[in-house]
């Protein structure tokens, strides 16, 4: 897995959602979060260092403020040279509390960032609880093509050359999202939800046989792309086989394994004169139906059944 | 499966261009062929998979290919990316 430093609060993906401001210790900001977690450090500045994890993300509360404020120079002197005597990962403190100069200091002095956040404590930590899980989150990186459609998070597979692409492209024209073409990172947030994004360098673009790299965004506008999006079904595309069983009813789930969780899937067969991104638009729409409890397949076979029955009683 | 591991060496990385030569050259081949660097698995059919690696100068990579042509077509992108792409 790639590296994590604390610079990432401030300029990796989490930064829009934390809106942490730096004031001291840019010298550590290359120091590597190791644990996605949070340390209070209540007890520590009261001088009880047993279990003291000062390898996580301290944060400072209304509670740990108020108790560095009634601590006079000596204390204070003494409270910080035990607390920075630790290899401290970063310090943040909820409230925009500002910190006191020597606290600030001993900060600069022992590279250890301190950030400070508008917010109160606990929403504070169930944003950032939130947003570290994501970054620590499983991730695995797919050969697929990520769309949106009809809100929809469609993942389409399938070897090179399927036409994964022109499929996203035509998608797009009829008013589709592109988030990722041909590399897609996904990530399992939580035990139902996979998430799905693009490379950063790659963002946006596709290559289209016969034309190069495009830019989708600046060729269909702001409009035909988004970031990121939650992969609820998978689509596999493979060139028509003639000797093989496609689905005709539809009467079975079958599903699609990414990270240890189920993702509804079906095959779409490809061949020249079918309207790939139309069957794709249709099994989105029909994915949304089931989603909300109506599946066509089986509500048809139930009415023929009843039909026979009654037919049979005549 | 043919797997082999190369060191890029050239200043510039993978750029659009030497992507672009290791893709012409995997769509020759039928088989299945991995460019992996870090864990991360690209098609080396791909384009945009390859780019999308970031391949820098002095990046580990590996080659890994399944199926028919296997060995020619590792041994050839080995050989392409040893000598920089000057083939």
């Amino acid at each position: 897995m790639r590296k994590l430093t604390v610079r990432h609060f401030i300029e990796g993906e989490g930064r829009i959602d934390l809106q942490l401001r730096l004031i001291a210790g840019e010298g550590g900001l290359e120091k590597e979060i190791k644990y996605g977690e949070i340390n209070r450090p209540g007890l520590a500045l009261a001088g009880f260092f047993d279990y003291f994890a000062y390898d996580r993300i301290q944060i400072f509360g209304q509670g740990e403020t108020a108790f560095m404020n009634q601590l006079s120079y000596e204390q204070k002197m003494k409270t910080y040279s035990d607390f920075f005597s630790y290899d401290l990962l970063c310090c943040i403190f909820t409230h925009e509390y500002v910190p006191d100069k020597l606290f600030l200091e001993f900060a600069e002095k022992k590279n250890v960032p301190v950030f400070l956040s508008k917010r109160g404590t606990t929403r504070f930590i169930t944003l950032f609880v939130h947003v570290i899980d994501e970054i620590f989150a499983e991730q695995v990186t797919l050969h697929a093509t990520l769309v949106d459609v009809f809100g929809v998070g469609v993942l389409l597979t399938g070897k090179s050359g399927v036409g994964k692409s022109e499929t996203a492209l035509e998608l797009i024209e009829r008013g589709h999202r592109l988030v990722a073409d041909d590399m897609v990172i996904v990530k399992k947030i939580d035990e139902s939800l996979l998430m799905g994004a693009g490379s950063e360098i790659l963002k946006h673009h596709i290559e289209i046989r016969g034309i190069g790299i495009v830019n989708v965004r600046e060729i269909f506008g702001i409009r035909s792309v988004r970031n990121r999006k939650r992969i609820e079904m998978v689509i596999l595309l493979e060139e028509w086989d003639s000797g093989k069983e496609y689905d005709r009813l539809g009467l079975d789930d079958k599903k699609y394994n990414i990270l240890d969780i189920e993702v509804p899937y079906i095959t779409v067969p490809v061949r020249p004169g079918r309207n790939i991104p139309v069957i794709i638009e249709t099994a989105a729409l029909n994915q949304r139906l089931k989603k909300i409890g109506i599946n066509s397949a089986r509500e048809l076979d139930e009415k023929i059944k009843k039909w026979i029955i009654t037919e049979g009683q005549k | 499966m043919v797997e082999k591991d190369v060191v890029v060496n050239s200043d510039a990385g993978i750029h659009a261009r030497p992507a672009m030569m290791i893709v012409r050259e995997a769509m020759k081949y039928p088989c299945e062929v991995m460019l992996i660097k870090d864990n991360v698995e690209a098609d080396a059919k791909s384009i945009m998979s390859v780019l999308g690696l970031a391949i820098i100068s002095g990046s580990k990579l590996t080659i890994r290919a399944h199926g028919e042509g296997e060995t020619e077509l590792v041994e050839y992108l080995i050989n392409l990316i040893e000598k920089d792409f000057r083939v």
